[in-house]
Parts: structure tokens; sequence; C-alpha cells
């Protein structure tokens, strides 16, 4: 298992240097830079330009000011941004984590909600349930999932009108906007999570729906197929309860494409999140993305395209590392 | 699969036994297409999934004939029309209370004195019946950007407007711009799929025909695209590609129109997804290799191109229609997507749907009060629903185990 792990580990590498590479050469696609303004401005004298373009590396050719952003990404320093004056890592870091909760938490959604759908409806195959499973899940594979926020944002306040004219109750049942509460800062650290959490909870339901849609249809495939197997039978004709032998010997081996369908969904998930980070206003990634390439504060575009890859790369390894450990059948040697 | 071509004919000169003649003159063999075909017929849902499709396209290709407004009609001159919701059509005549011809009433805009939102009143003193076939020689429009027309399907006289899905922020018709939205968000999906089938094709074929270095060498690129993640690397690239200063548009000597911006967005899509097809016909592309009717062709001494295009392509094109099939839904999602955050084609002469939605998020508006500026999302649902419903019903089309 360790050699699988380091050797695994090591192909990282390459593909992080070959990725580092693309994304350097992209952003060098626009010859401007931040003193563009500067430049402009009569205020500004020429031998400050000059300065500021020897301090930041402007004059090199771009392969020298790659090898430098290198030397000091190796360092896990991503350079300084250009607009703010500050170091991209400081930058970058609460939105990537912020994004983080999005995601992650619209993985654990969407296992809560795929598993059982799933295996409701293999058990109940073509039954009216299994159908209506079908039909909601093609739904949700098809809804654009800015469009579903602002449904779901129309449908809160609808119900907040409704409310208010019924029980005089004059609140939304769960925040659509933003990451916190106006009182965030008095809160308990409890409290600050769960503030958190109510806030997520749209947003990664959101990002979560093509996910969920996609895996109850897959999960129901694969237990339908399990459930009329051999070993399936054996079980009942040892007498086991039919709860045991669907959850037990069915839904097990059914789970496997699961973990290893996580690492490969992990893209969808980011790219998701980052509309409805947009149309929720949640202080994520994509928000500050756009922000900084109009700025063309290329540093942190650069800072935030290498965090996210390295943790995509993290969590394909962790979902092929989980898939070794869960499936017996795959010899990691 | 790549037998269908080769059936013999029952009645070709060579065998004129008299045995042969007496077989049924009918055909027994039926190509790969054919069998796909009456298989796809008996799955409902993905045949109604096309008729939808088809009609979308038509619609958006009528769409100058179809719409009463032009894609960036409207009126500087009062009554101001901006924010005015779905126009109400009535059926019925006031006067007799029977039902009659449609027609609308013009509408006045007035202040809400409590909320201070703006509210459009129905004047009824005259009513303007909906007029079809309407000549409107002021605001012309090109069918299929060649015959320069200006007949509308309907419409009513002035003052008074038929805003059938209500207006955006600057008067413009919500019902017109979706028509129009069709051309660009239906048709951005299929070019992107033709790209990224170019660069599969070539670049899985070259992988793996040749293996060795060169397949290497690609197989790596592919996992260096696929670990950016791709929204992130759609919004770098379609912004820097726009900007006028980028070293290609200089080379060039492009400047950003519409049209190009559009082109843009396409090769930008089917660059970021050619990666997954590239792989499988890749990895088909080595166990076809190695079947007997490939290495008979090549002991017979046929060429690598002949090779490759007459006996391996052949053998993926079922797997690569589906896959096109079902990566078309994708691109409307992801350029919708691109337009709904602003980087999408320009709003001058063009009108994607995630454009359209876009105007449903522009500050200081609040979605209760506007709930029709949302109705461009449908279409991108239909859209992206009917794709896959065809896409589905090919593959369980081709896959012989899945016959009905």
């Amino acid at each position: 298992m360790l050699t699988y792990i380091i050797r695994r580990l090591l192909n990282l590498i390459p593909t992080f240097l070959g990725a580092t590479l693309l994304a350097f050469i992209i952003s060098q696609l626009v010859p401007g830079d931040f003193l563009n303004t500067m430049r402009l401005s009569p205020d500004v004298r020429p031998e400050t330009i000059e300065r500021l373009e020897r301090q930041y590396g402007l004059d090199q050719p771009w392969f020298v000011q790659y090898g430098r952003w290198m030397g000091s990404l190796a360092r896990g320093d991503l350079g300084l941004s250009f607009d703010s004056n500050q170091p991209v890592v400081n930058l970058v870091r609460r939105p990537v984590q912020n994004s983080m909760i999005l995601v992650v938490l619209s993985i654990v959604l969407l296992w809560v909600v795929a598993i059982p759908l799933g295996v409701y409806a293999a058990t109940r195959q073509y039954s009216l349930g299994d159908q209506v499973v079908g039909v909601v899940s093609y739904f949700g594979l098809a809804i654009p999932n800015f469009f579903f926020a602002l449904l779901i944002i129309l449908m809160l306040f609808n119900l907040r009108g409704f409310t208010r004219e019924v029980f005089g109750y004059n609140e939304l049942l769960l925040p659509v906007a933003k990451m916190t509460s106006n009182e965030f800062a008095d809160l308990s650290p409890i409290g600050k999570a769960l503030d958190i959490l109510r806030h997520a909870l749209i947003p990664a339901f959101v990002t979560a729906t093509a996910g969920m849609a996609g895996f109850t249809r897959v999960l129901r495939a694969q237990m339908i197929e399990f459930l009329s197997s051999d070993f399936i039978r054996t079980a009942r004709a040892k007498g086991l309860g039919e709860r045991s032998v669907t959850y037990k010997h069915a839904l097990r081996p059914a789970l496997i494409p699961f973990i290893a369908g996580i690492g490969g969904l992990l893209p969808a998930l980011i790219g998701g999140a980052g509309l409805v980070e947009i149309v929720m206003a949640w202080p994520g990634i994509t928000p500050i993305l756009l922000a900084s390439i109009s700025r063309q504060d290329i540093y942190v575009v650069l800072g935030f395209l290498v965090i996210s890859t390295l943790l995509l790369m993290i969590g394909n390894l962790v979902s092929d590392l989980l898939l070794a450990a869960a499936d017996p059948r795959i010899r990691y040697s | 699969m790549a037998l269908s071509s080769k059936t013999v004919l029952p009645n070709s000169p060579k065998d004129n036994n008299p045995k042969d003649r007496q077989t049924p003159t009918k055909p027994s063999a039926q190509s790969q297409a054919s069998i796909a075909w009456q298989q796809f017929k008996r799955r409902k849902s993905a045949v109604a999934g096309g008729v939808v499709l088809i009609l979308m396209y038509v619609m958006a290709g009528f769409a100058g004939f179809l719409a009463p407004y032009g894609i960036n009609e409207y009126t500087r001159r009062l009554p101001v029309t901006q924010f005015h919701p779905p126009t109400r059509v009535h059926w019925i005549n006031p006067e007799t209370g029977l039902p009659g011809r449609p027609f609308v009433y013009a509408t006045d805009a007035e202040r809400d004195p409590v909320t201070r939102q703006r509210v459009y009143v129905e004047d009824t003193s005259e009513r303007f019946p909906i007029k079809f076939f309407v000549r409107r020689p002021d605001e012309p429009y090109r069918l299929f950007g060649i015959w320069e027309q200006d007949m509308r399907l309907f419409g009513v006289d002035e003052p008074a407007r038929i805003f059938l899905w209500g207006t955006n922020n600057l008067g413009k018709d919500v019902f017109s711009r979706v028509l129009y939205g069709g051309q660009v968000s239906l048709t951005i999906g299929i070019l992107a799929v033709w790209v990224s089938l170019f660069l599969g094709l070539t670049f899985g074929g070259i992988a793996g025909f040749y293996g060795g270095w060169v397949d290497e060498l690609i197989m790596r690129f592919i996992e260096v695209l696929d670990a950016i993640p791709g929204l992130y690397l759609l919004i770098v690239l379609s912004t820097l590609l726009r900007d006028p200063r980028n070293p290609l548009a200089r080379t060039f000597g492009l400047e950003m129109t519409s049209a190009q911006t559009f082109m843009m967005i396409v090769f930008v899509l089917g660059f970021i997804g050619w990666g997954g097809l590239a792989r499988t016909i890749r990895s088909i592309l080595l166990s076809v290799r190695e079947f007997d009717y490939a290495q008979a062709a090549k002991a017979l001494g046929a060429s690598n191109q002949r090779i490759i295009a007459k006996h391996l392509l052949p053998a993926t094109a079922s797997f690569v229609i589906v896959s096109l099939t079902l990566a078309i839904p994708g691109f409307i999602l992801a350029e919708t997507g691109l337009s709904f955050i602003g980087l999408g084609p320009s709003e001058v002469d063009t009108a994607s749907w995630g454009l359209l939605l876009r105007d449903a998020t522009s500050r200081g508006i609040t979605i209760q009060f506007v709930p029709w500026l949302l109705i461009p999302g449908i279409p991108i649902f239909l859209a992206v629903l009917c794709w896959n419903l065809v896409g589905d019903g090919l593959r369980d089309a081709f896959d012989p185990r899945k016959r009905k």
C-alpha cells in the first residue's frame, strides 16, 4: 500500500509541472500587465514604472518569469498581488477555504440523498416510486445549477410572502445570500459553525443536484445487477432477511463505483459551485477569480489555478486510495 | 460493426447458379444504421426528446419571423416598458361576454403608493386585436442571415405592445430574445462538439495507433488539461483571448467582432472538452488494432492511413456518435454558464440564454417582483434534457444487449 501511495504521489509531479506551465503560458497571452493604467497616467514618472517592472520581473522574458515564479512556488510563496501589494497566499486562502466548504458539503449531501434513493428505486423496480425517481433524476441532470439556484431563491421569497400573510412570520426559511449573518461576530464558535452551515445548505444542495441525479441512476443500475446475482440468491437461500440482503450484501459492492466516481465528479462540483457562488454571493474562488482577471492581477489568477489544480489532484488521489482500500479486486503492487 | 457494408447482394452477376435464385430476394442483412434506427424508434422518451429538439431548432431558425420584436428593440419614447410583466391576452370580448378575437390593452406605468414599485395598469378604453402576418418595415431581420424580411408572425398596433414573457431592465421583449437566443445557445454546443471531435479523433487516433512515446506525450497532455478545474480554465481562456491585445489577435489582425467572440467560445469549449473523447477512442483503437480483420488488412499490405480510415475508425463510429450526442448538453450548459457570468458572446447583437438569465441577477433587482426574467432558464433546461434523452436512446439503440 505504501509503495502504491508513493508511486501515485511521484506520478503527480510531472502532471502538476505541466499544469503550472500551461497556466503560465495562458496567462502570458495578454502582453499588458497591471502597470498599463499607471503607464497611461501622467502623474507617474517613467522611472517609477521601470523600478516596478524590475521589482516584479516584468522586463524579463516569460520563461525567466516562469522560473522565478516556480522557484518561489517551491518555497510555498505564490508571489505578490500586483493590485493590493499583498502576498497572493493571503488573498487566496479564504476563498479557497470557502469553496471547499461548499464542495465537501455537497459531496456529503450527494451521498445522503443518492444512496437511499438509489436503493429505494432498485428494490422497487418499475414501481411508481422508481419511475418518479427516474424522472426527477433526469430533471436534476438537465437543470443548469445557476437557474436552479435562482428558482430556489424565488421560491423562498414567495414562501416568505405566504408565511407573512398567514402567520405573520417575516423571515426566509434559509438564507439565500452570503456566507454569514450580520451578527456573525457575536456568535459562539458553535453558533458560527451552525450559521455558516445554514448559509451553505442551499448552495451546496444546488451544486450537488447533477451529481445526485447521476449517482442515483448509477446506484440503481448497480443494485439491480447485484440483486439478481448468485451470491444474493445464496444469501436468501441461507434464510437471511431482506434488509440484511439489501444493505449488507448488495449495497456494499454497488457502492464501489461511488468511491471511484467522487474523483471524476470533483471538477464538475467545483465548476458547479463556481456558478452558484456567483448567484448566491458566496465568497468563494470564482467571484474573486473573475475580479482578479479583470484587474489583470496575473499572480492571483495563477495562484487560484495552482491551488485548485493541487486540490483537484489530491482529491483524485484520495478517491483512488479509498477505492484501492475498499475494493478487494484491486491490487496495488 | 465493420461488416455492414460488405453484404453480398443476392442478384449480383457472379451467382447465376439456379439454386441461389430461389433464395428470397428480400435482403436478409440489415445495416448497423438501420437496426439502430429501428431500435431508436421504439424508445418513446428518446423520440419525444428528438421531436422537441427539432421544434426548438426550427423555432430558433425562424426566430426573426416568430418574434414580434427585434433582438435589441426597445423604446425610449413613452410609454416606458422597463420590467413590464407579461402582457395579458384577453380572449373574451367584454361587450358580448363571449370568446372572440384575442386582444390586448395598452398599459400605463404607475408607482405603487406603498412599495414604490413600478406597476403597469391596463388602459381598457381601447382594444388592440392581435394581428397575424404583420409587416414591420422599421424593424427588418435577415432570415437565416440571408434574406431580408419584415414579415412577423404576430403583433399589435402601437401604442399597445405585446410582451408574452415580459420585458427586462431596458424594456426589451423577453419572448423575442429567447427565440433569438436559441440561435446562439443551440448552435454553440453542436459546433463545439465538432471541434472536440476533430481534436479527439486526431490525437486519440494517433495515440492509439502509433503508441510509444507519442501516445505517452498525448496522454500526459490530456492529464494536464484535466488537472486544471474546467470552469477556471474556461474563465481564464475566454477572458484573455477576448482581449484585443493578445498575441494571437495581433498576429492575425483580428478585432473581436461578436461573430469572432462566438467562434472563440466554440474553440475554447471544444479545446477543453476533447480529452475524454480522445482517451476513449485511443483505448478502443488499442483493442481493435489486435482484431483479426485489422491484422489481415496489415498483412495484405494496406497503408497505415488506409487501416486507420477504413478499418479502425468505423469500429469506433457508434461509440463516437453516442458520446458526441451526450457531450452536446454539457457544452450547452458550459456556454450558458459562461454567458451567465458575462463572458459569453457580447450583448450587442446576440442574446444567449445565459445572458438573458443574467438580467435576473443584475444589481437592485428582487426576483420576486420580476419572476418572468427567469423564463430563459426553461429552454436551457429543455434543450439539455432532450439532448440527454436522445443521447441515452442512441446509446441503448447501438447496444446489442439492450435490443427490444
